[in-house]
């Protein structure tokens, strides 16, 4: 007699795997940290998404209102609209936090968004995309700047895997 | 998570469909050297990428494979009489050479040429390393030979072995790009199994069950960095090979042969996982010979006389729930190689991927779907020889070793993660 632990693996009983939804929706953010990388994120962001939000820069004020970074310091996220959005109110409301670099650029606001998520206890995904005329010393020094942040660090080949890696995680 | 479409875009292989085409590009493993060991030895039916094949040694040696079946009446050539250069198939006398040609047709005229307009399809089949490999794609197409280094060295220093895998060859590949599930899965091996245990870097492993990861794209595939915390404010990092399309290494630990694998499709509901160990400088020891024959490290010990693994799921997978109860295996089946084909086998035929829930850490997975997609279009749309193809993306090893926590492991182990004749693995 053929055991459950084959049965259950036929294509026949593989039907039989039930159907209902398994998950909820996520809350993904996806932040730009410099203009090259905003171009990036902007194109990414035309295509069908279950909610997930997109920034394009981070601004900063000396506000110093719930929500500061802890520095004095208020951090602002600009959404495609143009608006501004709280950084920790929406690193608090996410379920992982993806931001995007070209290797070579300014990358020091990561650390602004790491704070917020280690605050909320969120995972950061750091995506590195080279361009053409980047060089290996300009990747190495995107990377070690994001390495101490992301639990993830990749270096992405452009919007294509941007899309494909937020489509994989349900964005 | 995968789309439908996406999903079977990647796990069909067979003539005809996209990723069938990608594989069709590449030399792959179709059968130990064992398994034809001497001229005129018994042919071996062989099914790759969704095809019904024969291999054989004729009597000077020449490799073969080919179409199974008799081009006269369909019969299969499993049953033909291996003789004097040639199959000759038991029902009317037809015979094959190791192209495939027709050379006798007893029934016709030798004069009238009748046989010399009889083929059946064939393919290359070369021997390196122990391991008979094939070429399924275009004759015009077809690549220089395999460089990886496991089937460069000397045959003293290398071991393969195969089994069968009743899962798609996607879910099995993936598990050999996932390291971080080794902290899990293989825990209780790390200490006790002859081939893994002893290492320093071990302890690593054991300690730090969250392992922060790295991706980086590569020649012919990928990098895929796995750190964890050490000592004297280092990272200690291992670093997996994914070559394109279905070949992974496993990161070495201490003076231990290396190993990894190839994911070889037989249909769309099987494949082969292909294990390899090897040392770069120095022979097998008798003693890790026997371990790995004796099924320990990545293989498998088997039902005599065939592939398929002794622990399989007819049996449950030899399941034992008191050593799982009592930490000597995570999961109650012993064994790395049957830890990971139970698991893999458990999803199902062709694991459904609009179902999946994956997490920032599965990027190597995520990443490598994409880039099998992208080359596989490219090469379907734009004819792109796609990467891997070229041996020189062969020439790639596994690393694994302490570097500072500023440094890059793409940087810092550069040296590390290419083959060299003659030079030890780097390794903890």
């Amino acid at each position: 007699m053929q055991s459950e632990t084959a049965r259950v693996t036929t294509a026949r009983e593989s039907s039989y795997r039930v159907q209902y939804p398994n998950s909820k929706r996520r809350d993904v953010k996806v932040v730009a940290l410099d203009a090259l990388s905003a171009s990036l994120v902007d194109e990414v962001s035309r295509e069908p998404w279950n909610g997930a939000k997109f920034f394009t820069s981070l601004s900063f004020s000396t506000d110093s209102a719930p929500g500061t970074t802890g520095e004095g310091l208020k951090a602002w996220l600009k959404d495609l609209a143009g608006a501004a959005n709280d950084l920790v109110e929406e690193v608090a409301s996410s379920d992982f936090v993806v931001v995007v670099t070209s290797a070579g650029e300014d990358a020091r606001a990561v650390s602004l968004i790491a704070d917020a998520c280690a605050l909320h206890n969120k995972s950061l995904v750091a995506l590195v995309v080279p361009g053409p005329e980047t060089t290996d010393a300009q990747i190495s020094e995107s990377m070690t700047h994001l390495r101490p942040f992301a639990r993830m660090l990749v270096i992405a080949s452009g919007a294509d895997y941007i899309s494909a890696m937020l489509t994989a995680l349900r964005a | 998570m995968l789309k439908k479409e996406q999903n079977e875009y990647l796990t069909q292989t067979g003539p005809g469909t996209p990723m069938g085409e990608l594989f069709r590009c590449y030399w792959m493993p179709a059968l130990l050297s064992e398994e034809l060991p001497e001229p005129d030895c018994a042919p071996v039916r062989v099914k790759l990428l969704g095809e019904r094949l024969l291999a054989f040694r004729d009597s000077e040696g020449r490799l073969g494979l080919i179409d199974e079946f008799c081009a006269h009446r369909g019969v299969s050539l499993w049953f033909a009489r291996n003789e004097e250069c040639g199959l000759r198939c038991p029902y009317h006398g037809w015979k094959f050479d190791v192209n495939g040609q027709c050379v006798d047709v007893p029934s016709e005229p030798a004069e009238s040429g009748y046989a010399k307009k009889v083929k059946l399809k064939a393919y290359p089949l070369i021997e390196k390393g122990g391991v008979l490999w094939t070429y399924m794609g275009p004759p015009e197409k077809q690549p220089p030979e395999p460089e990886f280094e496991f089937c460069t060295v000397p045959l003293n220093q290398t071991f393969s072995s195969k089994r069968i895998q009743e899962s798609n060859w996607l879910q099995a590949m993936e598990g050999g790009i996932d390291s971080s599930h080794v902290s899990f899965l293989h825990r209780g091996d790390l200490a006790n199994d002859p081939l893994f245990k002893g290492a320093a870097g071990n302890k690593y492993n054991l300690g730090d069950l969250s392992p922060v990861f790295e991706i980086a794209e590569s020649d012919g595939g990928l990098l895929i960095g796995a750190r964890r915390n050490a000592e004297d404010e280092q990272y200690y990092w291992r670093i997996t090979p994914w070559v394109m399309p279905c070949y992974t290494g496993v990161p070495p630990r201490g003076d231990h042969p290396m190993h990894g694998h190839f994911w070889v499709p037989i249909d769309d509901e099987s494949c082969w996982a292909w294990s390899y160990d090897y040392h770069p400088t120095r022979p097998l020891t008798d003693g890790e010979v026997a371990a790995m024959k004796d099924g320990k490290g990545i293989h498998v010990k088997y039902v005599p006389g065939t592939y398929r693994p002794l622990a399989n799921k007819d049996n449950d997978y030899l399941m034992n729930r008191e050593a799982q109860k009592a930490g000597r295996t995570f999961s109650g089946i012993e064994g790395i190689g049957m830890q990971d084909a139970s698991l893999q086998e458990s999803m199902g035929p062709i694991c459904d991927r609009t179902k999946e829930n994956l997490v920032g850490t599965d990027n190597g997975i995520i990443m490598a779907r994409h880039r099998l997609m992208r080359a596989a279009k490219a090469l379907v749309e734009k004819g792109v020889i796609p990467p891997g193809v070229n041996p020189e993306h062969h020439k790639v090893r596994q690393a694994a070793l302490l570097l500072p926590r500023a440094a890059n492991y793409t940087e810092g182990a550069k040296e590390a993660l290419i083959a060299k004749k003659g030079v030890r693995q780097t390794s903890v």
